[in-house]
């Protein structure tokens, strides 16, 4: 059986839980999933939609903000009942904090950044980046069961989760806590960036340059985004101008962004805005200037009017 | 019974005098050591010229500069007079009958004039002119200085009209004394004390502009923390300041409306000196925004009349700021790219291999090149600046230079130094002196002025020697060599200096030559050639997350000021400068084009 440790906030779900149980899924055999924290009800039964055996919900005052020491003496307390052969969590902050001291207080293996799983005969092999993600390492639990394991982000499809035919049953788990015994204790939680626009979380974004020439033509880089689900972002002078808001620039006085694609129309390249996305996976380049420095870092790159080019890749995108 | 009254006055505003110096004299002396006589001969050459010579002071403000050049020299044409008059009022000795003593007073008459026009002048500037560097409010002590002075000159005169025997004449020598007796004690709680300070600030400032010492971590020197932290220098700066408020007219953050005005951090320094609190933390009494708002521009320092030294305060108040973990934290994301990967950018090093092989450089060999060329973060990793590196390359193989670059280079550590994180900067130091030691270069070329600054001179006192120049330089070294491509359409540029080139390194003419050379009219900007308006980048402004707060952005400013030359392009020679005004002209949107030195001269140059 694999147990999925879905992760809340105040109540709210966390995307990158769907793409554990879509892991787990995908894993084959009984599924079954955990939430932990104060009031999470609601959380229980939007995750029933899944298709498992059953969710258990772990309901505690103690648990109300997450705390190192509290969520692991939960989790823990539960894998004492439930004895799961694997244990998935996201590779979220969050995991990336207690699920190794989960794993440490009952001596079990943890394998973390996960990002893909394979069968070797009947043994589950995990795919993990090694030397900052240059070289993949297929790794094998020798371990005593269960083992403890992180899904990093990305690596698997929300949208993959199979529903089930009917809700599955939701189960009460009451747990023992010692709240003296929390070391932590949470301060109101505060927004680290001003920004209203998180780009740092797009998996796609589409950046416009100064090649776009006016306000006007941003529609085009607009409907570009819409069709590829991207975000929308800009090299500095577009927000020096107004013409996107000043939290849609990407580079050194903006935001750093890694998404999984990153398409440049019209941006030249310079290192002021490079230093901000260099880290995307894929990097499309569309410019008329076949010199300009940003194909030094594109994976594609385009020398091409971006008034032809765009529409022309929208169009397509959309049929 | 007057020489009886004279010498009690003597005694009484003299020694009014003396303790109020020897107050100062004693904050200097407890003060740690910083005292350098290095270059003793450029030291007392500089005395000359600068306070003799007046040359600071005039060069900056002409009018108002030779107006207080003619109070100054007046003092010293008087100085025998003075002595002489006292002398025999004191009733020690009197020449005062003398023949000479006669042709001396003729002599004397016209100085009195032009002191008089001097010091009218500069009390009409200083309360009805009144420019911003002055300050707000008009000082009144300083008017009555000024009329103190008036009074000296009119009652000297007066002496041709009116007999020393009478009772007039008697008046008149009493006012003349009485005037000196006051001035006597005035000075030393004023700005006036340059007149005792001046010629020791300057014998005592660094003949390299921005020279810092060394931090030594063996010692646990951690930078300066609090106010008994500043060194004899600082503390001597801070009493001869004059507040005439060149540096803060010359300061580009100020000139961008930033907290920091370089002035009010030495107004500061001496009021906490007086006020005796020394166990005051810098970054309070500066403000930690004011202290890393400053480019290290070094215009504040050079256009001083009086050799106050800004930048060892504010780089040593920021080296103890970061060794408490003060720094801003985009200089905290910098340093880290440091630390882990030697450039500033944080890039990989292996975008600055794949540079180095499509643009075919060999590995320094001293036994096959004749240079080593120094990449820079700028020239290994900024694709835009290695256009500029490849001009230069084609420029260099053209007339068979042979070049070759280090296997590995890391960040001269200029941007941790200035930003006063000395740990990375020594560290990076002493790995790239290793490794320059052991490629053993002759001739360093870059095209980057902060590694000129920072190899040429703060690697020196490590011990490391080399010759290091700008491209600019060496390129216009083959000045015969390069014919302009006739064909090229004539072109009217504005070269803006970088200030690490220009005002730090001197290197005006030859990118000037160079410009002339492939027919190019060059417009030179207001504030150019050794005293540039800086383009905001350096002391780690790069990296600053909001150039434009508080006030305006100083790249605007600058790209503004070189628009108004009329010329359609700019022309620099620096990396960082290229960024920050290639960012300005695009977020203007500005109709100017700005292009790298050796990118123009590689454009316009006869392919051989
Ligand atoms: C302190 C500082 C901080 C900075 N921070 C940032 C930052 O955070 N983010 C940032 O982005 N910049 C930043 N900059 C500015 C940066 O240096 C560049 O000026 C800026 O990134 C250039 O923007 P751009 O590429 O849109 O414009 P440009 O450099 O003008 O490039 C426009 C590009 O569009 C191409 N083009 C034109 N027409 C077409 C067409 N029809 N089809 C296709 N292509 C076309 C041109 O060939 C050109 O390459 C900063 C600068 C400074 C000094
Ligand atoms: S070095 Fe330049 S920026 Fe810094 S205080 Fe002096 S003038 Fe201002
Ligand atoms: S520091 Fe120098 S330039 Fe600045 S106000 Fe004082 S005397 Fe003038």
């Amino acid at each position: 059986m694999i147990l999925v440790v879905a992760e809340q906030r105040g109540g709210t779900l966390n995307r990158a839980s769907w793409e554990a149980l879509a892991c787990a899924q995908q894993m084959g055999g009984e599924v079954s999933v955990l939430v932990v924290g104060a009031g999470v009800d609601a959380v229980a039964r939007e995750l029933s939609a899944a298709d498992v055996r059953d969710v258990v919900v772990v309901n505690h005052t103690a648990l109300a903000d997450y705390t190192a020491d509290g969520y692991t003496a939960a989790v823990t307390d539960v894998l004492s009942r439930i004895t799961p052969d694997v244990v998935l969590f996201p590779h979220t902050y969050q995991a990336r904090d207690f699920a190794p001291k989960v794993a440490a207080r009952l001596n079990r293996v943890a394998i973390t950044d996960v990002v893909a799983v394979k069968r070797d005969g009947d043994r589950v092999v995990f795919v993990r980046p090694v030397f900052q993600g240059k070289l993949l390492a297929d790794v094998v639990s020798e371990g005593d069961a269960p083992c403890i394991v992180t899904v990093q982000a990305g690596a698997f499809q929300a949208a993959a989760v199979r529903r089930g035919a009917s809700a599955a049953p939701i189960r009460q788990l009451d747990v023992q806590i010692d709240e003296a015994a929390i070391r932590q204790k949470p301060e109101p939680p505060f927004q680290e960036s001003r920004q209203a626009v998180d780009l740092t979380q797009a998996e796609r974004i589409v950046s416009v340059g100064r090649g776009i020439k006016e306000q006007a033509n941003i529609a085009i880089a607009q409907q570009l985004a819409d069709a590829m689900h991207a975000e929308l972002a800009a090299s500095r002078p577009i927000c020096d101008a107004g013409w996107l808001p000043m939290d849609r620039q990407v580079g050194s006085s903006g935001q750093t962004v890694a998404p999984k694609l990153y398409v440049a129309l019209g941006i030249s390249g310079a290192i002021q805005h490079l230093v901000g996305m260099k880290g995307s996976q894929t990097i499309v380049a569309i410019n008329n200037d076949r010199d300009a420095p940003i194909f030094e870092v594109a994976d594609y790159g385009i020398v091409e009017d971006l008034f032809e080019m765009v529409p022309a890749l929208t169009a397509a995108l959309k049929s | 019974m007057d020489t009886l009254v004279l010498w009690l006055l003597v005694l009484v505003f003299a020694g009014a005098f003396v303790a109020q110096v020897a107050a100062r004299v004693r904050l200097i002396a407890i003060a740690p050591n910083t005292f350098e006589i290095t270059h003793p001969a450029t030291r007392v050459a500089r005395v000359l010229v600068e306070v003799f010579g007046q040359r600071t002071t005039i060069r900056e403000r002409p009018i108002a500069g030779v107006a207080h050049a003619f109070v100054f020299w007046g003092f010293i044409a008087f100085a025998p007079y003075t002595a002489s008059e006292f002398l025999a009022g004191l009733g020690i000795v009197d020449v005062t009958d003398s023949g000479w003593f006669a042709a001396y007073r003729i002599l004397l008459t016209p100085c009195a004039m032009a002191v008089l026009l001097g010091i009218l002048f500069l009390l009409v500037r200083r309360t009805i002119i009144r420019p911003a560097g002055l300050g707000t409010n008009v000082s009144i002590e300083s008017v009555v200085i000024a009329l103190f002075i008036t009074t000296l000159m009119a009652t000297f005169l007066l002496t041709w009209w009116i007999d020393e025997s009478t009772t007039a004449g008697r008046i008149n020598w009493w006012v003349h004394v009485s005037v000196i007796l006051g001035f006597l004690a005035l000075i030393p709680g004023s700005k006036h004390l340059h007149l005792v300070f001046s010629p020791i600030t300057w014998f005592l400032k660094s003949p390299t502009l921005g020279n810092l010492p060394n931090l030594d971590f063996e010692k646990e020197e951690v930078g300066l923390e609090t106010v008994k932290d500043l060194g004899s220098k600082a503390v001597l700066d801070a009493f001869t300041c004059v507040e005439c408020g060149r540096c803060q007219v010359n300061c580009p953050a100020w000139g961008a409306g930033k907290t920091l005005n370089p002035k009010t951090i030495i107004l500061q320094t001496e009021e906490a000196l007086l006020a005796g609190t020394r166990d005051r933390a810098l970054v309070d009494l500066y403000s930690a925004q004011a202290l890393w708002q400053c480019t290290t521009c070094g215009a504040c320092e050079n256009q001083c009349p009086v050799g106050v030294e800004h930048l060892p305060i504010l780089i040593g108040a920021r080296r103890g700021a970061v060794s408490n973990g003060h720094a801003p934290d985009y200089l905290g994301a910098m340093y880290n790219n440091l630390e882990r990967r030697s450039n500033i950018w944080g890039l990989s090093y292996g975008e600055r291999e794949k540079f180095v092989e499509t643009a075919g450089l060999e590995t320094f060999d001293p036994a096959k090149h004749d240079v080593l060329i120094w990449l820079g973060c700028a020239g290994a990793f900024d694709a835009d600046y290695q256009k500029s590196m490849r001009s230069l390359f084609e420029i260099l193989r053209a007339r068979e230079v042979r070049f070759g670059v280090l296997s590995k280079e890391r960040c001269t550590g200029d941007a941790a130094r200035r930003t006063g994180n000395e740990y990375v900067y020594q560290e990076l130091a002493t790995a790239n002196i290793e490794t320059l030691t052991a490629a053993g270069p002759k001739t360093i070329v870059t095209s980057c002025p902060h590694c000129v600054k920072t190899i040429g001179d703060d690697y020196r006192t490590f011990g490391y020697r080399v010759e290091i120049v700008h491209s600019s330089v060496y390129i216009a070294g083959m000045l015969n060599e390069l014919q302009p491509d006739e064909t090229a359409p004539a072109s009217t540029v504005t070269y803006h200096d970088p200030c690490y080139l220009g005002r730090y390194g001197g290197t005006v003419d030859e990118p000037r030559a160079l410009l002339a050379r492939m027919n190019a009219q060059v417009n030179d900007p207001v504030r150019s050639r050794d005293n540039p308006s800086c383009c905001g980048a350096g002391g780690g402004l790069l990296f600053a997350d909001k150039e434009e707060e508080p006030g305006t952005r100083i790249s605007d400013m600058r790209l503004t000021e070189l628009q108004k030359t009329g010329a359609s392009t700019v022309v620099t020679a620096c990396p960082f400068c290229s960024i920050m005004l290639k960012g300005a002209q695009a977020s203007r949107q500005a109709d100017v084009h700005v292009v790298d030195l050796m990118t123009f001269v590689n454009g316009r140059v006869r392919k051989l």
